[in-house]
């Protein structure tokens, strides 16, 4: 299991959050937790900067269901940028690409 | 360690002047001091137990005055009432058959009531004529002794409580473990049927491979029958581990039921399970949700064709394993996962069933069991593709068990719940016999 780190920095559209590491079951919860803390304008845009991201379960799905949630009710938007194959398979196979925006590039977020 | 010869151990360390000092200290202890004051009692009685002498050493234990004692009181009147019964019945006859006894432990009485724990020798001394004369008795304070004994008792005993303690910790840790399991057994049986309803003109089997025994499974699946002639059927899987997901596979199985007797429409039973979830807990900010693919099957009987009608959010494909040997996966596009955003899209598919024709659903534990070292080295569509051509065709109850053993052959890398669910229609009686040819 390689741990979750996650680095917040700010941008013009709004934060950007990258996460590495593995997104599972043990480790969701931290993704959750930050997010709880982050506060979003309306009208802002969350990019969550998946680049680095190892492992996704069900529960790391979940988290970024949250995510989703979480803008959505400050009026903001989120983006996924950089998702890897495997969990865009995932996404994909679920129906979630329907959901997210997904960006290739975090930089390109603006 | 009692001397009978006149000279004294020479010490065996210290200089030569030191060690002769210690000889005439010692030489000048007189015998009789030495008996007065020994490190222990002495006193010697009368054959019927009077005692005629006694030390200072002794007295001083007791704190009795010499002419209380000497001539007036008897040994065993030194002795508490426990002490005089085993003299009685021990103590004396023994000393007289043997001539001595040694190590006995008694209680003495003090001159303030209290007692005196000692270990006592006994010799009998006799005349020229082998007639007993007298009796020595030595005395040794046995307080410490008998304290340490007592401690160790005690120490004994906390140790023997502390383990019934924990016996009884442990009896109860597995009793209320036992109680669990069946609680946890019985909650399990709301969530998936115990038994499938026989299907006129259809043949059903089922699997459930539970990862954990202890934990409630997040898998569900049922068949049951709606309007029409018409059977209902449904198979999905819970995000999460747990009573949390229990209850949210409760909450789904319930709601596909009730939704599917009001308007046996597949897509119109996943809507309604979508609003559910959707305003129960992602509304509320706890996002939750399933994958489920819901069926209703028409069997054609004598008439017609089976038909089945497929809807999916977010599930894997069914797979079809047709009687000519090939294998199909129905893919149900468009599907979104069942509780995430209002009006979520549903993905439908339909197939027609012929005699032979099995469909098989099932979470993906199947599709993403480990296969190998990696996280994401997963067994995978591809996989299961080919494994149901070389299987097909197969009925219901074939399929399921060549599934249950491909499970079985994931071993470690099993490790999500997986539920299997297949209905076909029985292949016609051929007048060929039965068929050989196994495409791949």
């Amino acid at each position: 299991m390689k741990p979750l780190a996650l680095r917040q920095h700010a941008t013009a559209t709004g934060p950007v959050l990258r996460v590495t590491g593995d997104l599972d079951y043990d480790q969701a919860p931290v993704l959750r937790g930050r997010l709880d803390q982050l506060s979003l304008a309306p009208g802002q845009c969350l990019v969550l900067d998946l680049a680095g991201l190892e492992f996704c379960d069900s529960s790391g799905i979940t988290a970024l269901l949250a995510a989703r949630q979480h803008a959505l009710a400050a009026g903001a938007d989120i983006v996924l940028a950089a998702v890897p194959a495997n969990l865009l398979r995932v996404l994909t196979l679920v129906g979630l690409d329907q959901v997210f925006t997904l960006r290739p590039d975090p930089s390109a977020a603006s | 360690m009692c001397r009978t010869g006149g000279v004294p151990e020479p010490a065996g360390t210290g200089g030569e002047a030191s060690t002769d000092a210690a000889f005439t200290a010692l030489l000048e202890d007189s015998v009789e001091d030495l008996y007065e004051y020994a490190p222990c009692g002495y006193l010697s009685t009368l054959m019927d137990g009077t005692i005629a002498k006694i030390n200072s050493t002794l007295l001083d234990w007791l704190g009795l005055d010499r002419e209380a004692v000497a001539g007036r009181k008897r040994f065993t009147d030194l002795l508490t009432v426990g002490g005089k019964l085993y003299h009685e019945t021990h103590f004396a006859p023994l000393l007289r058959m043997q001539g001595e006894l040694r190590g006995i432990a008694l209680e003495l009485r003090r001159g303030d009531g209290g007692r005196l724990p000692v270990l006592v020798s006994a010799v009998i001394k006799y005349g020229t004529e082998g007639e007993p004369l007298l009796v020595r008795i030595t005395v040794f304070d046995a307080s410490d002794r008998r304290a340490y004994e007592k401690e160790l008792l005690h120490r004994r005993q906390e140790a023997e409580r502390a383990r019934a303690e924990a016996d009884e910790a442990r009896r109860q840790a597995e009793a209320d473990r036992a109680r669990l399991a069946e609680a946890l057994a019985v909650l399990q049986r709301s969530l998936v049927p115990d038994s499938l309803p026989a299907v006129p003109g259809v043949e059903t089997a089922v699997h459930y491979h539970t990862a954990a025994p202890d934990q409630l499974g997040g898998d569900f699946y049922d068949l049951f029958p709606v309007a029409g002639d018409r059977w209902a059927f449904f198979l999905g899987d819970v995000c999460g581990k747990g009573p949390e997901a229990a209850s949210l596979t409760s909450l789904t199985r319930y709601t596909l039921r009730a939704a599917a007797h009001h308007d046996p429409d597949p897509t119109s039973a996943l809507t309604t399970l979508n609003a559910v979830l959707h305003e129960r807990y992602t509304a509320d900010g706890d996002p939750r949700y399933c994958t489920c693919v819901f069926g209703i099957i028409e069997p054609g009987g004598q008439h017609g064709p089976t038909t089945v009608r497929l809807a999916s959010g977010g599930h894997p494909p069914a797979l079809v394993l047709r009687s000519d040997g090939s294998a199909e996966f129905l893919p149900t596009p468009g599907g979104l996962l069942i509780g995430i955003v209002p009006g979520a899209p549903i993905g439908t598919v339909e197939t027609v069933l012929a005699p032979g024709d099995t469909v098989v659903l099932y979470t993906d534990g199947l599709t993403e069991a480990r296969v190998g070292a990696g996280r994401d080295d997963l067994y995978g569509e591809d996989a299961l593709h080919a494994f149901a051509a070389d299987h097909a065709p197969a009925a219901p109850r074939e399929a399921i068990t060549a599934l249950t053993g491909l499970l079985q052959s994931f071993g470690d890398g099993l490790d999500d719940d997986t539920a299997l669910l297949a209905l076909g229609v029985p292949a016609a009686p051929s007048p060929l016999g039965p068929e050989t040819g196994h495409a791949s």
